[in-house]
């Protein structure tokens, strides 16, 4: 039983020295384990185990894909005739929900942003009226906007929200302006983590934040002033691919669970794991 | 172990002949009366032939711990109650008042807080069967030798044991009918010399809970054997694997480069310090500290007292705000955390927490399972403890505050946090946000001991 626990966590160490972003596959094997250690499991030997395990496992996979449904279902709701909606970059269970509520004859208007070209186009494909505005106009149409809708990357202990980075900044104006700010995340997005600050979480480049070492001689200095030139590169080297959202930004969390207040994510993830 | 007991004062044994009648008293001012008359009579039983140090003094170690009547003068000097026979001591510091303006003088401050209750010197209330060991700890609890609730939970613990080795179950009873109701007066004894903690209260109630759960059938010394085990489980348990686990937690959350500022001294925060030091994490220390105990010397001490030293700065809570901007993370102790999330802990620990909410920097307060508490506070006010005026007293460069008629000097020892200003609690089960701490199964107790 330990040696397969410790197998599991190899497997999941290697997962995610492969992923880019390991942050919400981070979450998924965790709870995977959680299941294996945590819960009785009453098989006469390993093997029955073994084969139980897969199937548990391979039932939950196919449970999760009809949990976006489930989400969209719960959310859809909160979607009225005219609804101005803004959202953020791409999210299927985003993207799902608009779709739904359309299917439903409620007309909205969903206003992506940044990345969401890619959502913007595939909205336009369904007949649902959409414009993409520029990141550094979330302030200028925050007035015209019903709520805020964002997926999520994965959601942590304290109620707070890990998302493509811009979601934080949205949540803030949304807050700021009084806007409902609702994510959307299903449940084995939850994650067992607990961010402090922006720089507190894993898997960070150092280089973020980090200012060029400058030249201290003079003549370099003088020589080099002339040849700066920032490229889309270096920017992207430098910037956070996530950011992480207060709990106390956020209005609602809709998951497959049922719809949840930040504290409520946060009591749920403790009643799960801190047995 | 008997002890034979000393003092009993009938109410009304001194008839208050410079007193308004008792009638017009308030409360606080009755009870003044009852204990200066109790004391005038424990000076007269001093010229008395030895009353009880003679049953005591083989079994008490420290010079200091038998509770004779000598002793008790000298506490009641350093002001811990207020009685007349601190003329005599000639202290300068007390709370006392002087017999001319009787229960009059008693100012303002004391009358609100009066519910807090002073704490008394121990050794005048021994009342009853009372083990040595409990009337020592006692003794080193009314001193303030043994502080912190960590160190308050572990010692009486460990005196309990040895009460409950000593232990005989008399005839015709049974141990789990008959041992709670000769602890019954240990405990009351130790919450006589200073209010019981949290955790202490906790420990108590689950042995409580041991006892009446052990089995009838067995032999006594085996029952005895049983009941130890149990309680060295419960500080391994509950207390040191805690602290381990928590040490570890928490230390992640330090980096190279942190300024961790910490309030006062926590023997948890301590460790978490000294613990990522060792780790060969460096991070620079803020201390702040506030009278009357100056209890982050301590902490001090023995940060830099490693090796290499942490980089410390040792600072007031006046210097706070300014402090504040350098600081990536505030790492405080408990006493005790309510259902609600707020945290009962020293005096001024609130005052760190708001400020640090204020320049948006995290604040994690650390905290073991066994320190929750199934209650709500709302404030500070309804529950605290006033620290001894002893520890008012003067330093070089101050005037030694002296109580006169319309001046007290008041020294709550706790306040508390609400859950607001708090980040997260570092506990054993892992980081949790404060409005989460009542979905946490072992704090509701539902763990074994």
């Amino acid at each position: 039983m330990f040696e397969l626990v410790k197998a599991l966590n190899d497997g999941a160490e290697v997962l995610k020295t492969r992923s880019s972003n390991p942050i919400s596959l981070n979450a998924g094997c965790e709870l995977f384990i959680a299941f294996v250690t945590l819960f009785p499991h009453d098989s006469v030997n390993f093997a029955d185990l073994k084969t139980k395990l897969v199937r548990q496992g391979q039932q939950y996979a196919a449970e999760a894909l009809g949990y976006r449904k489930k989400i969209a279902e719960l959310a859809v709701g909160f979607i009225k005739d005219g609804s101005v909606i803004l959202t953020h970059s791409y999210s299927r269970v985003v993207m799902k929900t608009l779709l739904l509520a359309h299917e439903r004859k409620r007309i909205s208007e969903a206003r992506p942003r940044g990345l969401g070209i890619k959502t913007a186009e595939a909205l336009t494909a369904a007949g649902i009226p959409s414009t993409v505005i520029l990141d550094s106009a979330v302030a200028y149409v925050m007035e015209k906007v019903d709520f805020v809708l964002v997926g999520s990357e994965a959601v942590v202990e304290s109620g707070g929200l890990i998302n493509a980075v811009g979601s934080n900044q949205m949540a803030i104006i949304a807050k700021a302006a009084n806007k409902p700010f609702y994510a959307l995340a299903e449940s084995y997005k939850f994650h067992r983590l607990f961010p402090l600050s922006q720089y507190d979480l894993p898997n960070q480049n150092a280089r973020i934040f980090s200012f060029p070492a400058t030249n201290s001689t003079n003549e370099e200095n003088s020589s080099s002033v002339a040849s700066i030139s920032i490229t889309q590169e270096h920017i992207s080297q430098n910037n956070p691919d996530v950011d992480y959202t207060r709990p106390d930004l956020i209005s609602l969390v809709f998951s497959d669970v049922g719809s949840l207040t930040p504290e409520g994510v946060s009591q749920y993830l403790v009643g799960m794991f801190a047995g | 172990m008997p002890v034979p007991t000393n003092i009993e004062v009938p109410k009304g044994a001194f008839p208050a002949t410079n007193q308004p009648s008792q009638k017009s008293m308030t409360k606080a001012e009755r009870r003044e009366l009852q204990e200066r008359q109790r004391a005038a009579k424990l000076a007269q039983k001093s010229s008395a032939p030895a009353v009880n140090s003679g049953a005591k003094e083989p079994v008490t170690p420290k010079p200091k711990a038998p509770p004779t009547p000598k002793k008790f003068v000298d506490a009641s000097g350093s002001g811990t109650n207020k009685s007349s026979v601190v003329k005599e001591s000639g202290a300068s510091a007390s709370t006392a008042v002087d017999d001319g303006a009787g229960g009059k003088s008693m100012s303002r401050g004391l009358r609100i807080f009066s519910h807090f209750g002073l704490p008394k010197p121990a050794g005048h209330s021994v009342k009853g069967d009372i083990h040595p060991a409990i009337i020592r700890l006692g003794l080193l609890f009314s001193d303030f030798r043994i502080c912190g609730s960590n160190a308050r939970c572990i010692a009486t613990l460990t005196a309990f044991k040895t009460v409950i080795q000593d232990y005989t179950t008399p005839s015709h009873n049974t141990l789990s009918r008959h041992l709670m109701t000769h602890l019954s007066p240990q405990i009351t004894h130790l919450v006589a010399a200073r209010p019981m903690s949290v955790t202490m209260g906790n420990a108590i109630r689950q042995l409580k809970l041991e006892i009446s759960g052990s089995d009838i059938d067995v032999i006594e010394q085996d029952a005895k054997d049983a009941l130890c085990q149990k309680i060295d489980n419960y500080i391994r348990d509950r207390i040191i694997i805690a602290d381990e686990v928590i040490q570890e937690l928490a230390g992640k959350k330090i980096k190279d480069g942190d300024v961790i500022l910490t309030y006062a001294r926590s023997s948890i925060v301590e460790k978490i310090l000294v613990n990522a030091h060792e780790e060969g994490k460096r991070f620079s220390v803020i201390v702040v500290d506030s009278r009357p105990l100056l209890e982050g010397k301590a902490l001090l001490r023995t940060l830099t007292k490693t090796n290499p030293p942490i980089p410390c700065t040792y600072a007031l809570l006046p210097a706070l705000p300014s402090l504040m901007t350098e600081v990536t993370t505030v790492l405080l102790g408990a006493h005790s955390l309510s259902a609600n999330g707020s945290v009962y802990s020293r005096a001024g620990t609130a005052l760190v927490a708001m400020i640090a909410k204020g320049h948006s920097v995290p604040v994690m307060v650390c905290c073991e399972t066994y320190k929750f508490s199934e209650g709500v506070m709302l404030d500070g006010f309804g529950k605290n403890e006033l620290a001894p005026a002893r520890f008012s007293k003067a330093t070089k460069h101050s005037q030694p505050l002296s109580p006169a008629p319309n001046l007290e000097v008041l020294n709550p020892l706790y306040d508390l946090t609400p859950p607001s200003c708090i980040t997260a609690v570092v506990t054993e089960v892992g980081l949790i946000p404060p409005s989460s701490i009542s979905s946490i199964p072992l704090a509701l107790g539902k763990t074994n001991l």
